[in-house]
């Protein structure tokens, strides 16, 4: 026995000889995530996972993107969203008559398996997208609501002629695109950055493709995402790993680190203690109070962002009493929205008074709603529930579901929450429910009643976007009205804005809609939080894209 | 005799392999959610949904599903008769693939742990019962209580923070290899045995090293138990007539003992299996905080996933390795016990 345990000691300390060294000293960074990649394809399964994402900005490169602008207090460089710039488009042209965009694509991209980037690169991501061959085609919605002709509905039906790129798409010279919209639709450009239509490299991607795969999403999936990004894929795999490689011939110069290896790491607070050692040099996905301990530790910057993430108060429209506006608004000023900003984001977090990102064009600040719980119960008194009176018949409406994967985030909020509106007779429960049932609740049955949500960024960086997303009837166009919000007023507008050429009415007509989100309490907003990293003091350029994933081309150690 | 009771269990243990298969077919199915719901996202139009059912298959009648998943519609999908788990929903795939990464890595963090915690426990055990009510088996008491009663995770982070935090002694729990090692190739799927034959030494050690960590974790809380068992049967033993006979016929103590532990170690044996085939499963929590990457986390994932092939796949390969499990106990049995013949 002794013996054993003497062995197993001289095994542990042998073992400590070859300890990992810090990897700050060469060009390569450690970095620590909750997840890694489950596929790398856009289309694919896993495409939503923002794991997945991460993987895919890493390795593809988009047509268009932001320009950079300044960096923030925190010293997070920020996006310049009024400034579109080419990445493998250089140029572009917009004949308003044709409703046609020629892209000039940029020379001498290569990529990872050294092909050349050409228009047949950007053909067959479109022709990709259009086949709808994945099992989530996010390369056809982003087009389709963008109003690129023939990226309708159609596409899903028996006619296979339907999901085939037809003229929409032309190739007019090996570095010249042109690309038709259905309509004028001032979306074109800001889906073009979106990770759902990123470049893929046809020669290698054709290379992988079979008789039953052609379009080689298996390949995709599991085994590499072939295109013209800043990075290579080195290694990877699932639930465990991936290693990116610089690649060496990336159009915008070498990256500076050559190798970044991400790192599963599913408890948090050993990506906080790996991290305080100086052994990773970045960690993603803590919770507010774990990065609140660790902005006065040695060695470690704590950056964030008030970017496009958001806290709101979901109210189902047709699930009684909130289908009535007094008592959404008697809800609303029961909110305790400084607590919950100290206690659940430990302050790095402010008061959301609008309906879409503040940090989008077209946002318009709303007056904010008070915390005031007389209101409330004046409020539910009007709408005939004094003292919360009556309310107990919708015990079921009142069950305040939440993610619950998210419990160490949203725990405390939700406690907060729950509390207050019992304080003014609102008899609310707790209702955690895995990630998978909310969303088949939240985006396909639409039947959740009331909910805590803190998971819905508008990715395209619009308002228009935004509310085309979240709150126009589904029947006109809406895409993901999880509240079933319908208004004539709102939709009429969304109608008119959608096609207004003219950039000023079209920001006049967002605002107007936007006021009568509020006025309908259509999502009660209550804070927008700060997406927030922690890294090696050491780690210098740190970007923030309203994807919430990290560029690695933008870092260096120094 | 031995031949044809072994091929019985394994008849019986297809069986009950069949009806469980089947089972949990339709149980998962009666999940509060649809797993569509996932795929379509922010895109949750009526035609997308079409598009992505059609694509996980689950447009078809639960009937075709079924045959499907059981290999009789090759044309359509390769099932469980070619020898296929299916495609993972999240990945896409093959479940396959995926568990024979997966379960190695639990297989190795359980079955070190479990020769650890039987070093440690059964001579503990022993002592207790052969001096009972002294200070030394208060002590094991109180160690087995302590040690069985507390959440594994909970002494898995404590052990982080001590040993690898403040006094740096192990490696930082970042799975089976520090990330800028490479792994050997794979030919088993057990790290430390696929570097011995790769001939990586270093490699080896390194793994042992940073299983280190989980397996004391581990071998910690199973040791409990395993100690109170082993006592108490010791104790049982000690107190029969056979070791009473012994006793008076003047036979030494150490050799009283050893064939008292032989007598205790029958049904210790049993529980020792059944809580073998528990922790396949429910290392997961273990597997988490040291990021190992086993087939108890890929389990959790599937289900909050609603990953139907992943799930089935994983009930039914944690299902066969208990059955062989306990096949394998009641031989063990039946070499301990001459009582037990087959």
């Amino acid at each position: 026995m002794l013996k054993r345990n003497v062995l197993l000691s001289a095994v542990a300390a042998a073992g400590l000889a070859i300890a990992i060294a810090p990897a700050s000293a060469a060009q390569q960074i450690l970095v620590l995530a909750e997840d890694v990649p489950a596929g790398l394809d856009y289309d694919g399964p896993s495409a939503a996972i923002p794991a997945s994402q991460q993987g895919m900005v890493s390795l593809l490169e988009p047509l268009v993107g932001y320009a950079a602008g300044p960096a923030n207090e925190s010293g997070v460089g920020m996006p310049d969203f009024s400034k579109i710039e080419g990445r493998l488009v250089e140029r572009w042209d917009y004949d308003p008559a044709t409703l046609t965009w020629t892209l000039h694509l940029r020379k001498g991209v290569k990529g990872c398996d050294g092909a050349t980037f050409d228009a047949k690169d950007v053909a067959y991501t479109f022709a990709r997208a259009k086949s709808v061959s994945g099992a989530a085609p996010i390369g056809w919605f982003l087009s389709n609501v963008a109003s690129i002709d023939g990226f309708t509905p159609a596409v899903f039906g028996d006619d296979p002629k339907a999901k085939e790129l037809g003229d929409e798409v032309k190739i007019i010279d090996d570095y010249t695109v042109q690309i038709r919209q259905s309509e004028p639709n001032a979306l074109f450009l800001p889906v073009l950055s979106i990770f759902g239509l990123l470049v893929y490299d046809k020669e290698t991607m054709e290379k992988h493709a079979t008789e039953k795969d052609p379009w080689s999403h298996d390949y995709a999936n599991s085994v590499n995402a072939p295109g013209f990004g800043a990075y290579c894929l080195d290694k990877w795999t699932k639930n465990q790993e991936i290693t990116y490689k610089a690649n060496p011939d990336y159009y915008r110069g070498k990256p500076a680190i050559d190798k970044v290896s991400v790192r599963r790491v599913p408890q948090s607070s050993n990506r906080v203690v790996v991290l305080r050692t100086g052994q990773a040099q970045l960690a993603t996905g803590m919770t507010p109070k774990e990065f609140d301990s660790l902005r006065t530790a040695k060695g470690v910057a704590v950056g964030g962002v008030t970017g496009n993430e958001n806290l709101f108060v979901h109210m189902n429209f047709k699930s009684k009493p909130f289908d009535d506006p007094k008592v959404r608004q008697a809800i609303a000023h029961a909110i305790p929205f400084e607590q919950i900003i100290k206690t659940g984001y430990f302050g790095q977090a402010n008061q959301w008074n609008g309906s879409v990102p503040s940090s989008y064009p077209g946002y318009k600040a709303e007056a904010a709603f008070t915390y005031d719980p007389a209101k409330a119960k004046a409020l539910l008194a009007e709408a005939g529930y004094p003292d919360g009176k009556g309310l107990e018949a919708f015990a079921d409406a009142f069950q305040l579901s939440y993610v619950a994967e998210k419990e160490s985030t949203l725990g405390p909020v939700v406690n907060i929450i729950q509390s207050s509106l019992r304080a003014v007779g609102v008899p609310a429960t707790l209702n955690p429910i895995p990630q998978t049932q909310y969303g088949d609740r939240q985006l396909v049955k639409g039947d959740l009643p009331f909910a805590v949500n803190d998971q819905e960024k508008p990715i395209g960086v619009d308002a228009g976007y935004a509310i085309q997303l979240f709150f126009v009837s589904k029947d006109k166009g809406g895409l993901n009205n999880m509240v079933n919000y319908s208004s004539p007023v709102v939709d009429d507008l969304w109608a008119k804005a959608r096609i207004e050429p003219d950039a000023a009415k079209r920001t006049d007509m967002l605002a107007q809609i936007q006021d009568q989100l509020t006025a309908d309490v259509a999502w009660l907003p209550v804070v927008e939080y700060k997406t927030q990293w922690a890294y090696s003091d050491k780690l210098k350029g740190l970007r923030w894209y309203p994807d919430n994933a990290v560029r690695y081309f933008d870092l260096s150690v120094q | 005799m031995l031949f044809r009771y072994i091929s019985k269990r394994f008849a019986v243990g297809l069986i009950q392999l069949i009806g469980l298969t089947i089972a949990v077919f339709f149980l998962i199915r009666l999940l509060p959610a649809d797993p569509v719901s996932r795929l379509v996202g922010m895109n949750s139009s009526a035609e997308a949904y079409a598009q992505a059912a059609k694509q996980l298959g689950v447009d078809r009648p639960l009937l075709a599903q079924l045959a499907t998943y059981l290999g009789f519609q090759p044309d359509i999908a390769p099932g469980l008769l070619q020898g296929s788990l299916g495609v993972s929903w999240v990945t896409g795939t093959p479940v396959t693939t995926e568990i024979a990464a997966y379960l190695p890595v639990t297989i190795e963090l359980v079955t070190l742990s479990f020769i650890l915690a039987l070093a440690v426990a059964v001579p503990i055990g022993m002592f207790g019962a052969l001096n009972p009510g002294g200070k030394a088996d208060k002590g094991v008491f109180v160690y087995s209580l302590f040690a069985g009663s507390q959440p594994e995770f909970w002494w898995g982070l404590l052990f982080v923070y001590l040993f690898f935090f403040q006094l740096g002694i192990a490696p930082a729990p970042l799975g089976r290899l520090s990330p800028m090692s490479s792994p050997p190739d794979v030919v088993t799927g057990f790290m430390t045995i696929d570097a011995l034959i790769a001939g990586q030494f270093d490699i080896f050690v390194e793994a042992l090293h940073h299983l280190m960590l989980p397996v004391f974790t581990m071998a910690f809380i199973l040791s409990g138990p395993i100690i109170k068992m082993v006592r108490q049967n010791m104790a049982r033993a000690l107190q029969s007539d056979f070791v009473l006979y012994a006793n008076c016929a003047g036979l030494p103590r150490a050799r009283v003992a050893r064939y008292a532990l032989r007598a205790a170690m029958a049904p210790s044996m049993t529980l020792i299996g059944i809580l073998y085939g528990f922790m396949l499963s429910g290392a997961v929590l273990t597997e988490s905080v040291f990021s190992l990457g086993g087939i108890g986390q890929y389990a959790i994932s599937a289900v909050l996933n609603y990953d139907y092939p992943a799930i089935q796949a994983v009930v039914l390969v944690i299902t066969a390795i208990s059955l062989v499990v306990y096949l394998a106990l009641d031989l063990i049995h039946a070499a301990i016990d001459p009582r037990i013949a087959y």
